[in-house]
């Protein structure tokens, strides 16, 4: 960001001028504006002046002992001064903007005073407000990432004969994503959820269905629980214009029964002990997204050896189909040693130009060692659920 | 992202060109907002051009759908592109926007 907060009176002009008479007509111009002038007749006093700090460079496009366009390359090395380059040549202007000279502007001689006191100003005043813009854009940023990080779970979960995992990465403009997981009398419950949007507004909507999905939490019925916290939600997406992809849980430890429903998130997978991957089987859409929707909960079983796999819809962009994505984390979570490896893993392959949304990773797998026994018995659960 | 608007016989046809993300998505909205308002209630919006689409732009679909919608009409979409239809697919939404293959014929069947 350029520094051009500070009040007029502190901004500091440098001209890079060879002839006395332009000089001193600049030098007066730029005083008169508010500017500290400092001034150099060839290119070499020019360089050495700028490295200083300036706020504005105005340059002669031929200088006795340079090029003004390295002269103004070499200046970009180093400082983020606003240049206007000046050239004699009406022509030339039209060269010198194909080309990456680093110059912010051009102004052909002769100039009048007006005309450059106008170009001064559309500058400055433009680069005071988005400076202002820009900065306050990133303090936004900061505080949703703030607000988004406070949304995942503080402490790792450890469940006997299971391994559970769950990895974040926000992208620069913060997006919507959490994950939340708590223990329950026989089991877990698991909320995986992205935001529509981005930023703070993302960030707070994500903090309000957390806290919903929490808030029914000893409703023992998947399908009441999840429909009452959607109803007690919608309100306050419809106001925002946003929704919310939702993916919601609950687990039995000791059957190893998984009960759930898939609000448009769409990209829970189940991978057996053996590598095979199903696609849980969707429940209606984001909720918010269109009044008077309901939703139908799901169930699975997991095995020994069996994960349950919840990824966001950030990952999804660096494939091209969705069979493509299915096959490829199957392989990474079939192939990892443990959740966390797995998750990691994954994240890695979110590194790509194509991603830039949050990526969500969470990640259950029921230990394969001494539980073979009850495979069949789990199975039958399965079939009777 | 741009946009054009026709006037057919018996509806109003949108088309946009490019990536219908977080940038593009405010001005679909305010396309259909005009569409809309100019008492036009039966709108195509025509995908052939629209490449890709994420999370702002599924909501901008669904606010010009809501438009539509309370302005007694509807909206359509047609000509959806694989990513698109992958989204929509993903997340349910085509239960409630409908992909037509054809511009032409999203409202033949009213």
């Amino acid at each position: 960001m350029r520094d051009m907060t500070d009040a007029p009176d502190r901004r500091r002009a440098l001209v890079v001028e060879d002839d006395a008479d332009i000089r001193s007509l600049l030098v007066q111009i730029l005083t008169m504006q508010g500017f500290d002038v400092t001034e150099a007749g060839t290119a070499r006093e020019g360089l050495m002046a700028a490295r200083l700090g300036v706020d504005l460079i105005t340059l002669d496009l031929n200088l006795p002992d340079g090029d003004g366009i390295e002269i103004c390359r070499e200046v970009r090395t180093f400082s983020d001064a606003y240049i206007l380059m000046i050239t004699a040549r009406t022509d030339e202007i039209e060269r010198l903007t194909g080309l990456e000279t680093g110059a912010d502007d051009y102004i052909s001689k002769p100039f009048s005073p007006r005309e450059l006191v106008a170009r001064l100003n559309s500058i400055f005043r433009r680069h005071n407000r988005q400076s202002a813009v820009e900065e306050a854009n990133a303090t936004e940023r900061r505080r949703a990432a703030e607000v988004q990080q406070s949304l995942l779970p503080r402490d790792a979960l450890s469940l006997d004969d299971y391994d559970l995992a769950g990895q974040f990465r926000p992208s620069r403009s913060v997006g919507g994503d959490f994950y939340d997981w708590y223990r329950t009398a026989d089991g877990l419950h698991l909320t995986v959820a992205d935001a529509m949007g981005k930023g703070m507004g993302a960030a707070l909507i994500a903090a309000t269905v957390r806290a919903v999905m929490r808030s029914v939490s000893n409703q023992s019925n998947i399908d009441a629980a999840f429909n009452a916290a959607a109803r007690a939600t919608e309100p306050d997406l419809d106001k925002a214009g946003s929704f919310v992809t939702l993916f919601h849980a609950r687990f039995n430890t000791s059957s190893g029964v998984v009960d759930y429903v898939d609000a448009g998130h769409g990209l829970a997978l189940h991978i057996t002990a053996g590598g095979d991957c199903t696609r849980l089987s969707p429940g209606g859409p984001p909720v918010g997204a269109w009044p008077g929707q309901t939703w139908t909960p799901g169930r699975l079983v997991l095995a020994p050896g069996d994960t349950l796999a919840v990824i966001s819809d950030g990952l999804l962009d660096a494939y091209p189909t969705i069979d493509d994505f299915t096959a490829a984390m199957a392989r990474v979570v079939h192939s990892s040693g443990s959740a966390a490896q797995a998750c990691e893993t994954l994240l890695g392959l979110a590194d790509v130009p194509e991603v830039d949304d949050d990526v969500t990773v969470v990640i259950l797998r029921r230990k394969a060692a001494g539980a073979t026994g009850e495979a069949g018995n789990l199975r039958a659960a399965e079939r009777a659920g | 992202m741009r946009f054009s608007t026709e006037q057919k016989d018996s509806y109003t046809e949108v088309s946009g060109t490019g990536r219908l993300n977080m940038v593009a998505a405010p001005k679909l909205r305010e396309v259909v907002g005009e569409v809309v308002s100019a008492g036009n209630k039966r709108i195509v919006l025509n995908m052939l051009a629209t490449e890709f689409i994420d999370s702002s732009g599924l909501g901008a679909l669904i606010g010009c759908l809501k438009m539509a919608r309370q302005a007694g009409g509807d909206l359509r979409i047609a000509c959806v592109q694989p990513q698109v239809k992958m989204v929509l697919e993903l997340t349910s939404m085509n239960r409630v926007l409908t992909p037509h293959a054809t511009a032409e014929g999203a409202f033949s069947n009213d």
